[in-house]
């Protein structure tokens, strides 16, 4: 069975918080902070269903923030930003919970699968929402490349949204930190995922927020 | 700038009926048709630019694998001492669009792929260089050095086409055919990416120094005449009074026709006004209904992606 029982329970659960931000979205007016509890709550099922031995979501987030602001990003689209980053992997909660929690690699039907999740991230929310909203699109394509072999669209350079491309970045950061069963490498330090983000500019990320990137991160002193 | 969503264009379509083909007539880039080459349906696609048609044949309809490890070695050399620039027929390229040392392997590889007897390979090798054409047009404007030598970044994309290529078994077929050329077959679906006469994009610009370079000559303008004139009456122009005749001959077959475009900077009121409702007119003939879907990507600066269906 693709889903099991206990996945099942958390979709709904998952679901239901996410309406629930949607709809104090549109409905009030309420804090910044009201939202990103909300969200933090739905992100942290999130990493706890696909067993993140850290906060995955929030990790994500908070890059994601600190490249948007220095990119120009503000208002709305920062906030979009925010809660894509936070939901970002919800649609991994569809999927068989052992190609999760799979300490091995991905066969080809897993990886396929696993390739999913943006789609049904993006699908999950958008059934949730009466009004036209960019959350679910950003959500979609975070695991687009620059260069255009990415997925689930494949699309290419500045097709890619603003803040999906800073989400891509965030998320790859966040994964070098941390194990990962579909990548035998570990990378030891700050310094030595900024050199795999400089040696994926204009392949995998945009050249100029990993640019900007490499002038933010921590192991540029900065902070 | 295009952002095709294929999974979306499924599902609209499939709301009507279920398709187990697709044509599309023209496409705007190879890769974004990748999610529909590897489903269950045959892909019926045509370029009318032939430099276009070779990428995607090298990158989508590829079943034998990628580029073999034995031409890697072979065609794959380091350029130790540069070339005579004079003899480069991409010499005018220098500094405006590429270093010296660029240039001399542009030169090396588009003369080199000649010498691979099987025309798989050689297509998948200069397939391979538009991606590389992409790193380095896209880094050039920033200030980020560039850490991957000539040699290290096609042995990269090499191995990311093998990547891309890898377990595709998909019933692709390719030609490249001119429009006003192009036989209509009974479809139940042709789709129609829509192309904007004045768009100016990185991906047009790479296109046409593709182009330029596929045909081993330096003359940007004379590869912008070319493309636009393989694309003349499938450009969209504001500034003309419309004519989809072309449009509404290639659907003539199709049980359903979709038109998918990206909307930027402009109100969905005005797209509906400037390219909804002089298509339904068009299609009229051919069509009873249609139905027009919309998401947004970012509302901020208006921008939007649509899918508009017509079928009945």
């Amino acid at each position: 069975m693709l889903i099991s029982v206990f996945n099942a329970v958390l979709i709904v659960l998952v679901t239901w918080l996410a309406y629930r931000y949607f709809e104090l979205r549109e409905r009030t007016s309420p804090t910044e902070e009201r939202y990103s509890q909300f969200v933090s709550g739905v992100a942290s099922i999130v990493d706890r269903i696909e067993g993140y031995d850290a906060a995955h979501s929030l990790e994500v987030a908070q890059t994601a923030e600190k490249l948007a602001l220095a990119a120009g990003l503000e208002g709305e689209q920062l906030q979009a930003l925010k809660a894509a980053a936070m939901l970002h992997d919800v649609g991994e909660t569809l999927l068989p919970r052992e190609i999760l929690r799979t300490a091995e690699r991905l066969n080809d039907e897993q990886t396929y699968l696993m390739r999913t999740h943006p789609l049904l991230g993006e699908l999950h929310l958008k059934s949730r929402m009466q009004t036209p909203d960019e959350v679910p699109a950003i959500i979609r394509w975070h695991h687009e490349r620059w260069d255009g072999l990415g997925y689930p669209d494949n699309l290419k350079g500045e097709e890619i949204p603003k803040a999906a491309r800073i989400l891509a970045i965030a998320d790859a950061i966040s994964a070098m930190r941390h194990l990962r069963s579909y990548r035998p490498k570990q990378y030891k330090s700050q310094k030595d995922i900024d050199a795999e983000i400089e040696r994926q500019a204009g392949l995998q990320f945009d050249p100029e927020l990993a640019a900007l990137w490499l002038k933010l991160s921590p192991a540029a002193g900065n902070n | 700038m295009l952002r095709l969503q294929s999974s979306w264009l499924l599902e609209a379509v499939g709301e009507i009926g279920g398709v187990d083909s697709i044509f599309f007539p023209c496409f705007h880039r190879f890769s974004a048709l990748s999610w529909l080459s590897r489903k269950e349906i045959t892909l019926y696609l045509n370029s009318p630019i032939d430099s276009q048609a070779m990428l995607a044949r090298a990158w989508l309809s590829n079943r034998d694998g990628g580029f073999s490890e034995k031409n890697l070695q072979k065609f794959n050399q380091v350029i130790k001492k540069p070339l005579e620039l004079e003899m480069n027929p991409f010499k005018i390229w220098k500094e405006r669009l590429f270093t010296s040392q660029q240039l001399d392997y542009l030169f090396y590889w588009r003369e080199a792929a000649y010498e691979i007897d099987d025309e798989k390979q050689r297509e998948i090798f200069w397939a391979t260089v538009y991606q590389i054409l992409s790193y380095w047009l896209t880094n050039k404007d920033f200030a980020g050095r560039q850490i991957l030598e000539p040699d290290q970044i096609m042995a990269f994309c090499i191995e990311q086409h093998r990547s891309f290529v890898k377990g595709r078994t998909g019933r692709i077929e390719i030609s490249n055919i001119a429009l006003d050329e192009l036989a209509v077959d009974r479809n139940p679906l042709v789709a129609f990416p829509l192309l904007f006469d004045d768009e100016e994009t990185q991906e047009t610009e790479l296109q046409t120094v593709f182009h330029a370079w596929f045909h081993g000559h330096a003359d940007l303008e004379q590869a912008r005449r070319d493309i636009k004139n393989c694309l003349r009456r499938y450009l969209i122009s504001f500034e003309k009074t419309p004519d989809y005749s072309t449009f509404v001959r290639l659907a003539a077959n199709a049980d359903m026709a979709v038109l998918c475009w990206s909307g930027r900077d402009l109100p969905p009121k005005l797209y509906e006004q400037e390219i909804v409702e002089p298509m339904r007119s068009a299609f009229s003939s051919r069509y009873n209904r249609s139905r027009l879907f919309f998401k947004a990507v970012d509302r901020s600066i208006d921008a939007y992606d649509y899918l508009l269906v017509f079928h009945g």
